[in-house]
């Protein structure tokens, strides 16, 4: 299957839901925190940048999976989804808590959600 | 302390793979009207009893254990998200059909703790566990060392014949690090 070329439309208005979240919504931002809230089930969506390391992200898609929570993988690298979120600083991962005014965010995004039952061929 | 987390880590790479969750076997949500909304609004806890984990700090680090009581919001002695769990200590050897009944018995012996972890130090499994261990492992069993101690020999014997049955094999192996 090929892989689904992002348009830039789709990348834009992703970036434009971030920004109402940032505005009017709850989130928190960092490795640490985006657990937290996936233990505390209070994450709905998780965002992860694309140079996240990779045993943080599956660290962080394992977590999610089992809490049924969306994982979005972000189109750019943490610099990019720091300036997405209007900060200064790099984020890697991000939570939100509360999407606010931006409910619309799990619709425009690719959500991935994991499957919960093991996989074909395990005990 | 930087040798520490290197383990931990390490563990945690360890754990992504033997947990036999592969990347490739992601589903893609896409898109649909009204899908999105009902789905994000459903968050599942997952932190709850009977629920195997992994340790991931201290003496226990790379132990399974069981969660018997989870106390999301704290105590007063302990401020932050913690539960009690009842983990093996040591696991039962692998059984061979040329084992004699004396030499089985032996081999399956399971040693076990007892233990009030805080949640940054656990790795939680999609695996659960159903040994019921409520009455057990009660709240105050960590009060004095003769109650944690019979609390944990009896956990030693649920355990046992648990793992006598052949049921939770994942559980009673030894993760590979």
């Amino acid at each position: 299957m090929p892989p689904t070329k992002k348009t830039k439309k789709t990348h834009e208005s992703i970036n434009n839901r971030l920004a109402l979240v940032m505005k009017s919504g709850k989130y928190t931002l960092g490795y640490k925190t985006v657990l937290k809230s996936l233990r505390s089930s209070k994450g709905k969506l998780i965002i992860i940048a694309n140079n996240c390391p990779p045993l943080r992200k599956s660290e962080i898609e394992y977590y999610a999976m089992l809490a049924k929570v969306g994982v979005h993988h972000y189109n750019g690298n943490n610099v990019d989804l720091g300036t997405a979120c209007g900060k200064y600083f790099r984020v890697c991962c991000l939570s939100i808590i509360d999407p606010g005014d931006a409910a619309e965010i799990f619709l425009t995004c690719d959500i991935i959600f994991l499957r919960t039952t093991k996989p074909f061929g395990f005990k | 302390m930087g040798l520490k987390s290197e383990r931990s880590v390490f563990l945690i790479f360890k754990i992504s793979k033997l947990l036999c969750y592969s990347p490739e076997t992601l589903t893609t949500n896409t898109s649909t009207e009204g899908e999105g909304e009902s789905e994000g609004a459903k968050m599942v806890k997952f932190l709850k009893p009977n629920k195997a984990v992994i340790v991931l700090q201290g003496r226990y680090a790379g132990r399974k254990a069981v969660i018997v009581r989870s106390f999301d919001d704290g105590t007063r002695d302990r401020p932050y998200g913690h539960c009690l769990v009842a983990g093996i200590k040591k696991y039962p050897s692998k059984v061979i059909r040329k084992d004699s009944t004396k030499k089985a018995a032996r081999k399956s012996r399971v040693k076990c703790f007892v233990k009030l972890v805080n949640y940054r130090h656990l790795m939680p499994t999609r695996y659960t566990l159903d040994v019921d261990l409520k009455d057990v492992v009660s709240g105050d069993c960590l009060q004095s060392k003769d109650k944690k101690v019979s609390a944990a020999r009896e956990t030693k014997k649920r355990f046992e014949e648990r793992f006598k049955t052949g049921k939770n094999k994942w559980f009673f192996t030894k993760l590979r690090f």
